[in-house]
């Protein structure tokens, strides 16, 4: 599941990104033509903004970008097209491995569900549901450890910082004031 | 004599010592949890300390701000995660020198780093206030400009693969951060008539998705792997170290107190220019740039914490904010009836010096903390990744939630991080995406005020350059720069110096 | 079984909702402040907020939503449930969304809490400026057209008014406007020489004029202030004035129409309760902010005729999208 080639050319970290500079890996070219794409598309989306009505109007910078952009991304596209194919590598092995894709729809699930249903039932099905994928281990254990750590960040983010993340279907607000109300006693 | 007494304020009140303590501390974590932002932290301490005095409300906000300021070093080095915008250049040799199970090594170094940025930062303010400040009024429009440009070209530094791919992932930032109501005009950019861009895209959701989202999913190709063991056993950088880096940490300083004082430009800025400052002037790193060098710690970190002397620097002279904390710092002065502006420092020199009083206490407490608990922190790293990889994630959404209590952040935060994951597989730099956002509108906004002031007329425009000292400086340096980034230049740099090493990157 | 979770936990909050009518507050009250925090709309609510919540016994979580002029938050509070526990804590500015294309909703889909302080607004300029007052500037802007700029903070912001009633008095003046996001930085700019006069909020300048790093010109008011008895008041150099003032950017709470009118009531009362406490009094008196604490009838009335005022002003002088005809408000004085 996950052959990685040199440490270096992995991109976990930002200074030193994957790719291969005289090759081009799985997908590349695909995602160059994307970029090409989406830059003549923000282009033209900058022109429209205010075209070439004044040096300060609210387009010239974005336009300016933009016409980067797309001249950047169109040479990268080109140079693209003459590299060689990395031997050996596949979008479904090393680009987009079954986990990777598995817990990337996962995170679309949450953020369609975060609204309907709530913070803390959306992360907890969420946190369950990775970690049983991930370490396989026991139901009590992944039960424990997500629900433990869930509280934990709900804690910090719900009451220290008071960050009021979507309550859905459970009555957070209601809870919170009904504990204040008992700690404020005779109040 | 009454100015040393209030200084020592903080020193002789047991009760202030301890919230000063407690909120560096608290900032230390809040700083290193990407999302938690010192900003929002002061913002709720502002309700918190509502019924407080003022001196204890201004000891805790100070004591979370520094050690907010330093604790985003702590997850750029063990996770590739800043827990801030300005730990971003942090993450660039912080994070390769914990693969290598540095960690410890990595953690002491910017911790006293971050001390003796912090240090230099108060010093300006104590000794220097009133003249950074008049220096700082001085930058016009086109100096915001130029300045702006410089950081830009830091894409050179910022982009270790492709140049090209850098320029691209650079301007795709600037654009990035034009989405939304044009905040001069309020027209609309980028929106393509939806209502929920209309409100932009917050940068820190941009950042927590590519460095958080982007780098667990890369993370997941190899969750069984077992995490480096970190060697944790000699943290305190020996005195040679120190004073090997001395010199470049004076510089790094430097630029972080006055980009920290000039209002509109804060610590994330002053930590990307130093790192470049540091790649320009440091001729044999160690290790190269990018794969662990100490430089690359030293440089960002001692200029983020020096920025937080600079922020106050413009608050406690003119009443005006130097950066988000300040600001709000402004607004909890005026909430205990005080009014913060340039006769505070004459109706009240003592609330000056009680504020560098703190300052320099906090900064003692964020060594203390810094290079105590460092065990804890390495504890996260080793966890197992299959724990660590989903917390990370949920951080990351509950963190870009936080930001502005939106849920389009959320999805805007999980988009740039499917995004960001492509980018890394096929080679583009990250980190100038970032800075193209941080940069859009002090670039964007000044280029426009300055040509607006000049008429729309590009003469008067360059002839104002020419006539200010302060603007020609800039408009060299960044000629300069430009000039010898590119290839023409470091070719023929090579051939004259007949050093093989500067090989020319395609 | 997740459906009989979901229809009890549902089941629950219809309970909670049922009963908010007679012990409002049950739950936690959200407070969206539509300005970032530091800002001043963000320091008044702050301030005013701990002390409506002993009133109310209840307690009020404050966020910041910013972004689109404040239109974010304003959407985003007339998206919830019409049951007081979600405030809007605004400036003016929704008042001008329609005509300025901002938005389709303002304070008329909203039930005003209270309106507490309005702020006067003042014409400042740079010390060095060849001019010490209204008249001196107006006379150096005849002798050397568009060079004198002039800060401003994009459209519908108080000096975008402010220019737009001179342009009217006095006719259409030729100067350069350079855009700020916002009165601080503008304000920071004309120190450093970067603008020469800028039209601003008096509580936003007074401490730098109080030190000499900003010069008055003139109070756009019909008297002089209190806090500056020394600047003169616009009127009294030219009398034309008196047809728009006094006018000023104001800070209101409010609730979505169709909360239930005990709600209002307790609310009301509330931050009646928290204006009136000497703490915020002085405050607001410190920041150069005229107390005004209306609610109810009083405070929809001061809304439509700041309405009109503002969005005809704004519409004489060219600057709307689109008519305030089309939405119904009427010329004043009709």
């Amino acid at each position: 599941m996950s052959r990685i080639e040199t440490e270096h050319h992995d991109g976990t970290s930002d200074a030193t990104p994957g790719g291969y500079e005289g090759q081009r890996r799985p997908g590349e070219l695909v995602f160059g033509a994307v970029m090409v794409i989406a830059s003549l598309v923000l282009l033209w989306n900058a022109y429209g903004i205010s075209g070439f009505e004044a040096l300060s109007a609210p387009g010239s910078v974005p336009m300016a970008t933009t016409a980067v952009m797309a001249v950047t991304a169109l040479v990268i596209f080109l140079r693209d097209l003459r590299l060689p194919r990395v031997a050996g590598e596949t979008v479904a092995k090393d680009i987009l491995p079954g986990p990777v894709l598995v817990i990337a729809l996962m995170l679309v699930a949450y953020g369609v569900l975060l609204k309907p249903l709530g913070f803390l039932p959306t992360s907890a099905l969420f946190l369950i549901a990775a970690l049983k994928m991930l370490a396989r281990r026991g139901w009590l254990w992944t039960i424990g450890v997500s629900l433990g750590s869930l509280l934990l960040i709900w804690i910090i983010f719900r009451i220290v910082f008071t960050v009021l993340m979507p309550a859905g279907i459970v009555p957070e607000a209601e809870a919170i004031q009904a504990f204040r109300n008992l700690f404020a006693g005779g109040k | 004599m009454d100015a040393f007494l209030a200084f020592l304020t903080v020193f002789t009140q047991p009760e202030l010592l301890l919230l000063v303590g407690v909120g560096t501390f608290a900032g230390v974590y809040v700083g290193a949890i990407p999302g938690l932002s010192v900003t929002m932290a002061v913002s709720i301490l502002i309700s918190f300390t509502f019924s407080w005095d003022v001196y204890p409300a201004i000891s805790l906000m100070i004591g979370i701000f520094m050690g907010g300021v330093y604790g985003g070093s702590r997850t750029a080095i063990l996770l590739n995660i800043p827990g801030a915008p300005s730990a971003i250049a942090t993450a660039l040799d912080g994070y390769p020198m914990a693969q290598r199970g540095e960690a410890g090594t990595a953690i002491g170094i910017t911790t006293v780093m971050s001390f003796f940025g912090g240090f230099i930062g108060i010093a300006v303010l104590a000794l220097a206030a009133p003249l950074v400040s008049d220096f700082a009024l001085k930058f016009q429009p086109r100096d915001y400009m130029l300045l702006a440009v410089l950081g830009i070209l830091l894409v050179g530094s910022l982009s270790s693969g492709s140049l090209v791919k850098g320029i691209f992932a650079g301007a795709l930032g600037i654009a990035i951060g034009a989405v939304g109501r044009d905040p001069l005009t309020f027209t609309e950019r980028f929106t393509f008539d939806l209502s929920i861009m209309q409100g932009g895209i917050s940068f820190i959701a941009v950042m927590i998705g590519m460095f958080g989202v982007s780098e667990a999913l890369m993370q997941l190709h190899h969750v069984d792997k077992t995490a480096v063991r970190q060697k944790i056993s000699r943290i305190v950088p020996s005195f040679s170290t120190i004073r090997k880096h001395l010199p470049l940490s004076l510089q790094t300083s430097t630029i972080g107190v006055i980009i920290g004082a000039l209002p509109g430009t804060g610590g994330d800025i002053a930590a990307l220019m130093a790192y470049d400052h540091a790649k320009r002037v440091t001729k044999k790193p160690q290790y190269p740039f990018g794969k662990g060098a100490i430089e690359g710690l030293v440089a960002p970190e001692t200029a983020n914490n020096a920025a937080v002397g600079g922020a106050f620097i413009p608050m406690m002279t003119l009443g005006i904010p130097g950066d988000a904390v300040t600001a709000i710092m402004i607004g909890a002065l005026f909430i205990h009836g005080l009014n913060p502006g340039p006769m505070l420092m004459i109706d009240q020199p003592d609330m000056f010096w009680f504020i560098v009083g703190a300052l320099v206490t906090a900064n003692f407490f964020m060594l203390l903390f810094g290079l105590t608990g460092i065990k804890l922190f390495t504890k996260i790293v080793e966890m197992p990744r299959a724990v660590l990889i989903p917390l990370i994630m949920l951080l990351s959404i509950v963190g870009a939630y936080a930001v502005n209590n939106s849920i389009t952040d959320v999805y805007w935060m999980l988009g740039f991080g499917f995004f960001g994951y492509f980018m890394r597989h096929y080679g583009y730099p990250l980190g100038p995406v970032i800075l193209g956002v941080i940069l859009s509108r002090l670039l964007d906004d000044n280029w426009r005020r300055a040509i607006i002031s000049e008429r729309e007329d590009l003469g008067r425009f360059f002839h104002g350059i020419v006539t200010s000292p302060l603007s020609l400086v800039l408009f060299i340096a960044v000629i300069l720069i430009f000039v010898s980034q590119t290839p023409l230049w470091t070719r023929a740099k090579g051939k004259l110096l007949g050093d093989p090493a500067e090989k020319v990157k395609q | 079984m997740k459906r009989i979770v979901l229809g009890a936990a549902s089941a629950l909050v219809l309970a909670a909702a049922a009963a908010s009518a007679q012990d409002y507050p049950t739950k936690e009250i959200q407070g969206i402040i539509q300005w970032g925090a530091g800002g001043s709309t963000d320091t008044v609510m702050r301030s005013v907020t701990p002390h409506a919540e002993e009133a109310l016994g209840g307690t009020v979580v404050m966020q910041n939503v910013t972004g689109g002029v404040g239109a974010i938050a304003l959407n985003q509070v007339a998206g919830q449930a019409a049951d007081g526990y979600t405030l809007l804590m605004g400036a003016e500015n929704p008042l001008l969304y329609k005509v300025m294309g901002l938005g389709d909703k303002d304070y008329s889909d909203f039930t005003p809490i209270n309106i507490l302080a309005r702020g006067t607004p003042i014409l400042v300029a740079n010390p060095d400026a060849p001019f010490d007052d209204y008249e001196g500037m107006m006379a150096y802007i005849k002798e050397n057209p568009g060079e004198l700029r002039l800060g401003a903070t994009g459209p519908g912001g108080l000096p975008s008014v402010v220019t737009a009633m001179i342009n009217t008095v006095e006719g259409e003046m030729d100067v350069i406007s350079v855009p700020y996001d916002g009165d601080g930085p503008a304000l920071t700019a004309l120190q450093g020489g970067a603008i020469d006069v800028m039209p601003a909020v008096l509580g936003a300048a007074i401490e730098g004029i109080r030190a000499g790093n900003i010069k008055p010109l003139a109070v756009f008011d019909v008297a002089a202030n209190d806090k500056l008895p020394e600047v003169p008041a616009v009127t009294s150099f030219n009398e034309g004035y008196n047809t728009y003032l006094p006018w000023g950017p104001f800070f209101g709470v409010f609730v979505k129409k169709g909360t239930p009118d005990d709600v209002v009531a307790k609310l009301t009362e509330a931050y009646a309760a928290g204006a009136e406490t000497a703490d915020f009094q002085e405050l607001m008196d410190n920041r150069g902010f005229t107390m005004m604490s209306i609610s109810g009838a009083e405070a929809e009335d001061f809304l439509a005729k700041w309405q009109q005022g503002t969005t005809w002003l704004l519409q004489d002088a060219g600057l709307t999208k689109s008519s305030p005809e089309d939405f119904g408000i009427a010329r004043p004085g009709n």
